[in-house]
């Protein structure tokens, strides 16, 4: 019985179906919920994979070396977020005064803000480099985090986190400043609160989904080509 | 086969971003620099590859998928980072407030009003 259990938790197929299967159940209680904005559908998959690997008294170490078989693919679908960026080309083209103005800055500050408040209050250079791409898409920032050395699943955390308390404040914010247009709206949901500030903004119209996820994509690129290279320059 | 096709093209720009990134030792990741090299080649080729737009529509969905086991750490490493927690937490929240305030205001000052009311012009026609 215990060699069949070491042999199960040794064949990346397990490890690979246990994520399958945690993901769409996610998924499935996410609907249930009235897909809930504080609480999206990885954070519910990822509790029912934690879930499972306790149960199965599966190592996380052991678990992260044999799923690297589909986390493969991280690479060629961050590849592909080349094609609705470049989908969204005409919006770009068309404002691109406005974003050159706001982009770097409120990209940069989404990012130094964080950083800053850690490093105030103490922090060692391993929470900050897991802090500073906060506001970034996943993919990109799991890329960011491979050049400044850093924890991958405190970032992921403050990623998530970052993510739900975006679609927060633009909603309690853009009452306090009356701000209503769409644009503006998507725009700041994509660029503070990637992925999941996009799914929010898309609940508020087609419009406001285009820009956040015009934001996602320049906050993610513009992050990665600087982040490292000051990261490099600070010395940290 | 579409699929397949495009899958390789994807392949083939990460590769190709992995080779430049050694090559030049830039500080970005082999994936990002393939999403830039791809980016590159639409603009400059003006035609979006049907396949490279399958095998795309194809992965994107999964990305959140993919992330997840990197997410499940988390419940992992709570020991790890003991103590730090309470900086950790104040460092997104706050940052996360001025931030997303910075942002709006900076869109406010430089965000053309015209497009707005086309835009409210055609809802209501």
């Amino acid at each position: 019985m215990s060699e069949l259990h070491a042999s199960l938790l040794n064949t990346p197929i397990l490890a690979v179906a246990l994520t399958l299967a945690a993901y769409l159940g996610g998924v499935r209680l996410f609907e249930r919920l009235g897909r809930p904005s504080w609480c999206p559908a990885v954070l519910i998959g990822a509790l029912l994979t934690a879930a499972a690997l306790w149960l199965l008294r599966y190592e996380y170490i052991d678990y992260q070396r044999n799923v690297a078989w589909l986390t493969l693919l991280l690479g060629p679908a961050t590849v592909a977020l080349a094609v609705p960026l470049y989908q969204q080309r005409q919006h770009i083209f068309a404002l691109w005064k406005p974003i050159l103005c706001c982009l770097p800055l409120a990209a940069a500050l989404a990012a130094l803000y964080a950083v800053l408040i850690a490093w105030l209050l103490g922090t060692p250079p391993t929470v900050l480099a897991s802090l500073a791409p906060k506001s970034v898409t996943a993919p990109i920032a799991m890329g960011i985090l491979e050049q400044l050395g850093g924890s991958l699943s405190l970032m992921l955390g403050g990623l998530l986190i970052t993510g739900v308390l975006t679609t927060i404040f633009v909603s309690l914010l853009a009452k306090w400043l009356k701000i209503d247009d769409k644009r503006i709206l998507g725009f700041a949901l994509g660029v503070n609160g990637h992925a999941i500030g996009i799914v929010r903004a898309f609940e508020l119209g087609p419009t406001a989904g285009a820009f956040a996820s015009l934001g996602m994509s320049l906050t993610g690129i513009f992050t990665a080509m600087l982040l490292p290279l000051v990261w490099r320059l600070l010395g940290v | 086969m579409k699929l397949l096709r495009g899958f390789l093209w994807l392949l083939a720009f990460q590769l190709l971003g992995h080779a430049t990134v050694e090559l030049l030792s830039l500080p970005v990741s082999h994936a990002m620099a393939g999403l830039l090299l791809l980016l590159a080649w639409l603009l400059v080729k003006r035609r979006l590859n049907e396949s490279v737009a399958t095998a795309s529509q194809a992965l994107i969905p999964l990305l959140a998928m993919l992330i997840m086991p990197g997410v499940v750490g988390v419940f992992f490493v709570i020991d790890e980072f003991a103590g730090h927690w309470t900086a950790i937490m104040l460092a997104l929240v706050v940052g996360t407030f001025l931030s997303v305030l910075t942002t709006l205001l900076l869109m406010r000052r430089f965000m053309p009003r015209e497009a707005v009311d086309t835009e409210t012009r055609n809802r209501q026609l």
